[in-house]
């Protein structure tokens, strides 16, 4: 087989399986036979070489229980900005003020993400810090890399979103839910085909900050040693951020039938919904993630709470 | 995320198997059996001494009318190692030979009377018809 293909069939493999078979594969593979089949069994090879690593790295509760609580938070964050910029700055937002069931629902979610941001300050901060302290002091570049990932997804973003309002006059901020619907757009906004190419851009980068996000600290966490933490820390976090996102998602769940009450028509039209979809559709958005958020949230407060059988 | 990368690389897996053994001698001659559990293929090759890869190849080839392909090879001798059932030997000429260890002779032993008994209590429902 020719050298070049060994070399870039061998590469497919994961890396503590090539520091162990790479060179003695690729001298085997150099005098096979050739052919379609082969190669295809060898990327074969490869893929199930790589899901079998992936199942060994399994994470301990700790890790797993982070890990969870992290997906719930990013969660969310993904559908309480869907939530909030939905409303902001429609006749809904002002529907809130005018009904008490609507407002109490809309201060539910508030609540709820006020004690979400509470834990992420006294927990989820510190031990961010602690990790970067020790990946710092161990010289684990890898992890130091993977826990820069969500800051400078965040600034990139925030960055995108203030050059691109700078270059198209300054007032209009590129956001999915600011590009067109059932209302005339100001004269000092830029061309339609403007706002959706400049908007999907930023739907893009958000959506990518928060996976790339959660795919880097997931893999920072594995990496990291969380045994020396107390248990409390986990158990108490993890309650705490299950019965908040379970909250945001009773308040956003409560708030959507409330309106459905009391100003319907003004939840059915496009006037604020994500990508132009009606206000029902982006709260609908919102639910499905909220929903979501909370099973992770609950799976890793059960998680947390198992730590006392180990 | 991840759970859908899993999915995939697991459905890629299942395509792999069919795949993983390359060239079915039995295909062409019908007379021979066919069998495919490439790891007992890998340790029953190994039972009579160590040998490197091409050479387990074509003795599985004459054994059981199977070829692995090279990544179903070194799966199997992966595994096994990783399990303790085979060894390597020093490097000759390039080529890496492995043996059988103890627990790998009583594991393989275990497995083929098993196999055998099966064989044998087969063939009697066959007689009996």
């Amino acid at each position: 087989m020719n050298a070049r293909l060994v070399c870039q069939l061998v590469s497919l493999y994961p890396q503590e399986w090539r520091i162990r078979y790479g060179e003695e594969f690729q001298s085997f593979l150099e005098t096979h036979p050739s052919n379609f089949r082969t190669v295809l069994n060898v990327i074969g090879g490869a893929l199930h070489e790589r899901v079998l690593s992936f199942r060994r790295l399994k994470m301990d509760r700790r890790q797993n229980s982070l890990a969870l609580m992290l997906y719930a938070f990013l969660g969310a964050i993904a559908a309480g900005i869907n939530f909030y910029w939905t409303v902001d700055d429609t006749s809904l937002a002002a529907a809130i003020y005018n009904y008490s069931a609507l407002f109490t629902s809309w201060n539910l979610v508030r609540a709820g993400s006020f004690l979400a941001l509470a834990v992420f300050a006294t927990v989820g901060i510190p031990l961010f810090l602690t990790m970067l302290r020790t990946a710092f002091a161990a010289q684990r570049w890898d992890v130091v890399c993977r826990l820069a990932v969500p800051p400078c997804a965040a600034l990139v973003t925030l960055a995108w979103m203030v050059t691109a309002a700078q270059l198209s006059g300054g007032h209009w901020v590129p956001t999915p839910w600011d590009v067109t619907g059932d209302w005339t757009a100001p004269r000092d906004w830029p061309p339609l085909a403007t706002r959706w190419a400049l908007s999907s851009v930023t739907f893009v980068l958000m959506m990518t900050g928060i996976i790339l996000s959660a795919i880097s600290i997931r893999q920072a966490i594995r990496r990291s040693d969380l045994s020396k933490h107390r248990r409390l820390w986990f158990t108490a976090s993890s309650m705490l951020l299950a019965a908040s996102v379970a909250t945001m998602a009773l308040g956003v769940l409560t708030w959507g039938w409330f309106v459905q009450e009391y100003a319907a028509s003004d939840f059915h039209v496009r006037n604020g919904g994500l990508f132009s979809s009606t206000n029902f559709a982006s709260w609908m958005a919102s639910c499905i993630v909220f929903l979501a958020a909370t099973v992770m949230a609950v799976k890793g407060a059960r998680s947390a709470l198992s730590l006392k059988t180990e | 995320m991840l759970e859908i990368l899993v999915a995939c690389s697991q459905i890629s897996c299942y395509a792999y198997y069919v795949t993983r053994s390359t060239h079915d001698v039995a295909d062409q001659n019908p007379n021979l059996g066919r069998y495919s559990d490439p790891p007992l293929l890998v340790l029953t090759s190994l039972a009579d001494g160590p040998k490197h890869g091409h050479a387990m190849i074509e003795d599985i080839v004459r054994m059981s009318g199977t070829r692995l392909g090279p990544g179903t090879l070194y799966g199997a001798i992966a595994r096994l190692e990783r399990e303790k059932l085979i060894e390597p030997l020093p490097v000759e000429e390039r080529r890496q030979p492995y043996r059988l260890t103890a627990k790998g002779l009583r594991v393989l032993r275990a497995k083929l009377a098993t196999l055998h008994g099966f064989a044998r209590a087969g063939l009697r429902k066959l007689e009996a018809r």
